[in-house]
C-alpha cells in the first residue's frame, strides 16, 4: 500500500468575517503517487481545498497533515510550499520581465538552497517539455500552450512531492489542452508524483483514476 | 531633487570650509588663538605681546574678520590685518599697492573687484565710511578672491571692536630636532594656553573646520538638506507603495512558489535602495550643476570655488544617504508586501 501523503480532517474555511463558508467539514486522504481530479461548480470549494493542500492557506478549523505533520503548525508554510509543492495556475503567472529560463529558476531565489548548476537544471526541464527553442524567449513571445509548459517546468524546479494544478487548461484551446494533460500525466507517471488537478471540464475530471466531486464546500 | 539640494548645500558649505583651510595653509598659519567659547571670539589685542614673547612662537598676528554687506546683493568676508602681516606674502597684487597702516584704504580680492566692477583708485562705502580702494589682489583661496582686506584699526572701529581682535594667527618656530609635528603642535598649544588662561590655541586646520561661520554654514546646509531628503523619502515611499500595489499578484506568485516573507521584503527593499541610488546619481548631477551656478553668481562666487567641484567625500556621503533614504522609505511598503496572503495577492486585479 502507498504511503499516506496528505490527510485532511474536518477542514472548514470561512471568509469575510465568517459570512462565506467555503469549506464545510472536508475529510480527505491522499496517497503518495496518486493522480486525482477535483471538480464542482463555481463556489463549491475546490480551489479553496487546493489552497489548503498546497499550504497557500490554513483552515479556519480542522487539520491538514502532510506525512502526519500539521501544515502551518508543525511544518512552516513557506518551507512546505518551497520544498514539497509545485503549483500550476490557469493564468500561468509567469514574470513578464524574465525569460523562460529565468522564470524556471524563480523558486530557487526565494531563500532556499539553490542547486548547483541551476541553469543546466532549468534548461533540462524546459527541454523535457519540448521548449529547447524557447529558452531565451519572454512570456509575451510565447504561445499560451508554451507559457503553460514553462509554468509546469517552474513547478518542477524544486522536485516537489505534490503537483497542484488549478484549472491548468482553462486558458488553452483543445489541442493545447490535450498536450498539457499528456505532459502532466507523463510527469506524474515518470516521477511517481502526486498530481491533483482542479477542473470544471468533465473530460479532464474523468481522466484520473480518482475523481472527487464537490458542492457547497463538501465532498459528495 | 533632495540629493541635488544636499549636494549643492553641503558642497557649498564644504567649499567654504576648504576655502578657510587653504587660507591658513597658503599663509603658513599654524595656530589660531581664540576665546575658549569661540562663538563671536573677541580677544584683547594686548595678548599679542605675551604671545610674541613665547619661545615657541615666531610671530603672532592680530586679525579681525567678519561677514559684511558690501552692497545689498553682495556680501563678503572683510579682514582687518596689520600692514606688515605675514599673510600678505602669498597674495599677488594685480593692481595698485598694499594699504597703509590705519588709513581709510582697502584692498579687494580679484573676484570681488570683478563682481563690484571696481578697481584700484575707486572708492568703496562700508558701514557709512568711505574707503579708497588702493589695490586688487589674487589669493590662492576662493575666500580671499571674494574678500576685502583693510587696516586692522579701521576694521576694529568698523566692527566696534576697539582694542579687541577676533583671533591671533600664529606661526611657530621650527620643531626641535627629533620632535614630531604633532609633539611640536601640542607643546606650542600648551605653552600658549598656560601663558594666556581663558584663551584656546587651536591648530589652524581645526579652526578652519570649526570656526563659527563654517559651523553655521554646515548647520544650515544639513538642516535644509534634511527637509529636502524628507520630501525625497516621502516620494520614494509613495513610489514603492504604488509599485507593491501594482505588483501584488506577482508578490502572491512568489509567495506561492515558496518565497519567504523576509525574501520578499528584501526584494522590495533592494528595489527601494536601487531607486535611491539612481536618485542619488541624478542628484549628484543636479548638485554639481547647482554648485556651478553658485560659483558663477556674484553673491556666492567668493565662497564657492567652482573648479573644486564636488569632493569625493560629499559624493560618497550623498550616495550613502540616498540609498539609506531609499531603504528607510521602502520599509513600510516592503512590510506590507511581505505580509500579503498569497491567495489574496493572486486574486488581486
Amino acid at each position: 500500500m502507498s504511503e499516506m501523503l496528505l490527510d485532511v480532517r474536518q477542514a472548514r474555511k470561512r471568509y469575510e468575517d465568517g459570512q462565506i463558508q467555503a469549506l464545510d467539514g472536508v475529510d480527505l486522504t491522499i496517497a503518495a503517487g496518486e493522480f486525482i481530479t477535483i471538480s464542482g461548480p463555481s463556489g463549491s470549494g475546490k480551489s479553496t481545498l487546493l489552497h489548503l493542500l498546497g499550504g497557500l492557506d490554513t483552515p479556519t478549523s480542522g487539520d491538514v497533515l502532510f506525512r502526519g505533520r500539521n501544515i502551518g503548525t508543525e511544518i512552516d508554510l513557506d518551507s512546505y510550499r518551497a520544498t514539497h509543492v509545485g503549483f500550476i495556475f490557469q493564468a500561468f503567472y509567469l514574470l513578464p520581465s524574465l525569460t523562460a529560463m529565468e522564470n524556471v529558476q524563480v523558486p530557487w531565489l526565494g531563500g532556499g538552497d539553490a542547486p548547483r548548476g541551476r541553469e543546466e537544471t532549468a534548461r533540462d526541464l524546459l527541454c523535457e517539455l519540448g521548449l529547447e527553442q524557447r529558452l531565451r524567449q519572454y512570456p509575451s513571445q510565447l504561445s499560451a500552450g508554451e507559457r503553460q509548459r514553462v509554468a509546469i517546468a517552474r513547478s518542477l524546479a524544486n522536485h516537489p512531492d505534490i503537483l497542484l494544478a488549478d484549472e491548468p487548461t482553462g486558458n488553452l484551446d483543445s489541442a493545447n489542452t490535450a498536450k498539457i494533460m499528456e505532459i502532466l500525466k507523463g510527469i506524474q507517471q515518470r516521477r511517481g508524483m502526486t498530481l491533483i488537478i482542479v477542473t470544471h471540464e468533465d473530460e479532464i475530471a474523468n481522466s484520473a483514476p480518482r475523481h472527487i466531486r464537490m458542492r457547497d464546500g463538501r465532498i459528495l | 531633487m533632495g540629493i541635488g539640494a544636499f549636494v549643492t548645500l553641503v558642497g557649498f558649505s564644504r567649499s567654504f570650509e576648504v576655502g578657510w583651510e587653504k587660507l591658513y595653509e597658503i599663509a603658513g598659519t599654524d595656530i589660531a588663538v581664540i576665546q575658549k567659547t569661540f562663538m563671536n571670539s573677541s580677544v584683547d589685542q594686548s595678548a599679542g605681546a605675551t604671545l610674541n614673547a613665547l619661545p615657541e612662537i615666531e610671530t603672532a598676528e592680530p586679525m579681525v574678520v567678519n561677514m559684511m554687506d558690501i552692497t545689498p546683493e553682495i556680501n563678503a568676508l572683510v579682514y582687518g590685518w596689520p600692514d606688515d602681516a605675514y599673510e600678505f606674502a602669498p597674495l599677488k597684487i594685480q593692481q595698485g599697492r598694499r594699504f597703509q597702516d590705519d588709513a581709510a584704504e582697502v584692498m579687494l580680492g580679484d573676484l570681488l573687484s570683478e563682481s563690484l566692477g571696481k578697481k584700484a583708485g575707486d572708492t568703496l562705502d562700508l558701514q557709512g565710511t568711505t574707503f579708497q580702494i588702493v589695490g586688487v589682489f589674487h589669493g590662492g583661496s576662493a575666500l580671499e578672491a571674494g574678500a576685502v582686506i583693510m587696516p586692522l584699526g579701521q576694521m576694529q572701529r568698523l566692527s566696534g571692536m576697539d582694542g579687541k581682535v577676533t583671533a591671533f594667527h600664529v606661526r611657530l618656530k621650527p620643531a626641535k630636532p627629533g620632535e614630531s609635528a604633532e609633539e611640536h603642535m601640542h607643546r606650542a598649544q600648551a605653552a600658549i594656553e598656560k601663558a594666556l588662561p581663558g584663551l584656546k590655541a587651536v591648530p589652524a586646520m581645526e579652526r578652519a573646520s570649526n570656526n563659527q561661520l563654517v559651523v553655521l554654514a554646515h548647520a544650515v546646509a544639513w538642516g535644509t538638506s534634511a527637509i529636502a531628503l524628507l520630501v525625497a523619502a516621502l516620494g520614494i515611499a509613495n513610489t514603492m507603495a504604488m509599485s507593491v500595489f501594482e505588483r501584488t499578484r506577482e508578490i502572491g506568485v512568489l509567495r506561492a512558489l515558496g518565497w519567504r516573507r523576509r525574501r520578499v521584503m528584501l526584494l522590495i527593499l533592494m528595489e527601494a535602495a536601487g531607486l535611491g541610488l539612481v536618485g542619488g546619481l541624478v542628484g549628484l548631477l543636479v548638485g554639481w550643476g547647482g554648485l556651478q551656478v553658485l560659483a558663477a553668481i556674484p553673491q556666492t562666487a567668493g565662497i564657492v570655488s567652482g573648479a573644486s567641484g564636488i569632493a569625493w567625500g560629499t559624493m560618497v556621503e550623498a550616495l550613502g544617504i540616498s540609498i539609506l533614504v531609499g531603504v528607510v522609505a521602502g520599509i513600510a511598503p516592503a512590510y506590507r508586501g511581505a505580509r500579503l496572503s498569497p491567495v489574496e495577492a493572486m486574486r488581486h486585479e
